[in-house]
């Protein structure tokens, strides 16, 4: 698990373009949007190519999205459970 | 007629950004494609603005902020943008995604940022302007159109300011395609380059104008016959044109100057500025700041000569673009 959450904050930085952050400054238990990252809907979007991309992951409730994208322990559960490569 | 002016350009090109420096000390460029000289973006943008923005958009934003706020304007009545190939980069990534990954999973940044209309919208977004906002995308002559669409605007009373911008990038592979069909990278031929180059132009004159815009006319001559201005152009001093190596672009230059402004000395900026689809732009840069100095630099004679002083003048701001279309912007010192 800790080695997704690596994975997983590696795969954020570069897919979101977040120069000058580091995988350590990600704390995984803070929230991806609003306060924490400060992620916004774009960045929501490119998530979503980036789970079914990297992980087979096709979501397709968004209401869902709100959960799963609490944080990035979450996510990480999320994938870990649902990943099919 | 309401007089025009310039009152305020701003570059990021191979010469130093921001700066009008390469007008005493010109920054020699031998390659034969040259990528801007960018300042450090970190600077002038938060990280959560910059990280989305392709290297246009940043340009862009930034000559324009700066443009903008050396004439204290927040809010232009119109933001008029000339590009000829628009975020290229992005298209280009996006294209490339589209194929390797089979039109599935593709990003949604890139994509938002593959049109040509983005720069002058995200002006407009972070400027909170919700004024006329226009784009021209006609290849060599994109800059122009955008210049005339203000300038005609302006002088109807339409609006009272407006900025207009000219900006392209130029990637490695696109370069490389425009070498294979000859349009750039050739023996002799003035480097590659990209353009990021706003101004704004007012009816107002200011402690900071640069000259004012007598005229601006296009002429299209897609039938070989000799090319015939509407207006005519007496009393110029010098004419700058787009001069850039390529004996068949030049000599269309030469004929028509010479039949046209007999006598009158031929001023060029792409050896300083290089070759892009808005280099046009750096021409009215150029003659700009010449007109706001009082002086030629000697570099920028086309048959190179020793500065010169000015005392009152007129320059003539001529581009062609495949020997088709033509455009003529007239400038005077204020």
């Amino acid at each position: 698990m800790e080695n997704l959450i690596l994975r997983l904050k590696e795969e954020i930085i570069e897919v979101l373009n977040l120069e000058d952050v580091k995988p350590a400054d990600i704390d995984e238990n803070a929230p991806l949007f609003g306060d924490g990252l400060g992620l916004d809907s774009i960045d929501a979007l490119e998530l979503i190519v980036l789970m079914e991309k990297n992980y087979g992951i096709k979501l397709k409730d968004p209401a869902l999205g709100r959960e799963i994208f609490k944080s990035v322990k979450v996510l990480s559960d999320y994938i870990a459970a649902n990943r099919t490569k | 007629m309401n007089s025009i002016y310039i009152n305020s350009i701003k570059h990021i090109s191979a010469q130093k950004p921001l700066s009008d420096e390469w007008f005493d000390e010109p920054v020699q460029n031998s390659e034969n494609y040259v990528r801007a000289t960018d300042p450090d973006f970190k600077q002038y943008f938060a990280p959560n603005t910059a990280r989305r923005l392709g290297k246009i958009l940043k340009r862009a934003l930034l000559v324009s902020q700066a443009a903008m706020k050396n004439d204290d304007v927040s809010q232009p009545d119109a933001i008029i943008t000339g590009t000829g190939l628009g975020c290229i980069e992005n298209t280009e990534l996006f294209l490339d995604k589209m194929v390797r990954e089979g039109e599935e999973l593709l990003n949604p940044t890139q994509f938002m940022q593959s049109t040509h209309n983005t720069v002058s919208s995200l002006v407009a977004i972070e400027a909170k302007c919700h004024n006329y906002n226009m784009t021209y995308s006609h290849k060599g002559i994109s800059f122009e159109c955008a210049l005339q669409d203000a300038f005609l605007q302006m002088q109807s009373g339409k609006i009272q300011n407006a900025l207009v911008g000219a900006h392209d990038e130029m990637t490695p592979a696109y370069f490389t395609l425009l070498k294979k069909v000859g349009y750039l990278g050739q023996s002799n031929q003035t480097f590659a380059g990209e353009s990021a180059v706003a101004m704004m132009l007012s009816n107002r004159k200011a402690k900071n104008t640069f000259c004012k815009i007598d005229a601006i006319e296009k002429v299209y001559n897609g039938f070989g016959l000799p090319v015939k201005p509407a207006m005519t152009y007496t009393g110029i001093d010098f004419v700058m044109v787009g001069t850039n190596g390529v004996a068949e672009n030049d000599n269309i230059y030469f004929e028509n100057c010479v039949r046209l402004f007999p006598n009158v000395p031929l001023l060029q900026y792409k050896h300083i500025f290089g070759e892009s689809y808005t280099a046009p732009a750096f021409g009215v840069y150029a003659a700009a700041l010449c007109l706001k100095n009082g002086k030629i630099p000697g570099f920028l004679f086309a048959e190179k000569g020793a500065d010169c002083k000015l005392a009152s003048a007129k320059i003539l701001c001529y581009n062609q673009f495949e020997g088709k279309n033509h455009t003529f912007i007239l400038l005077s010192n204020v």
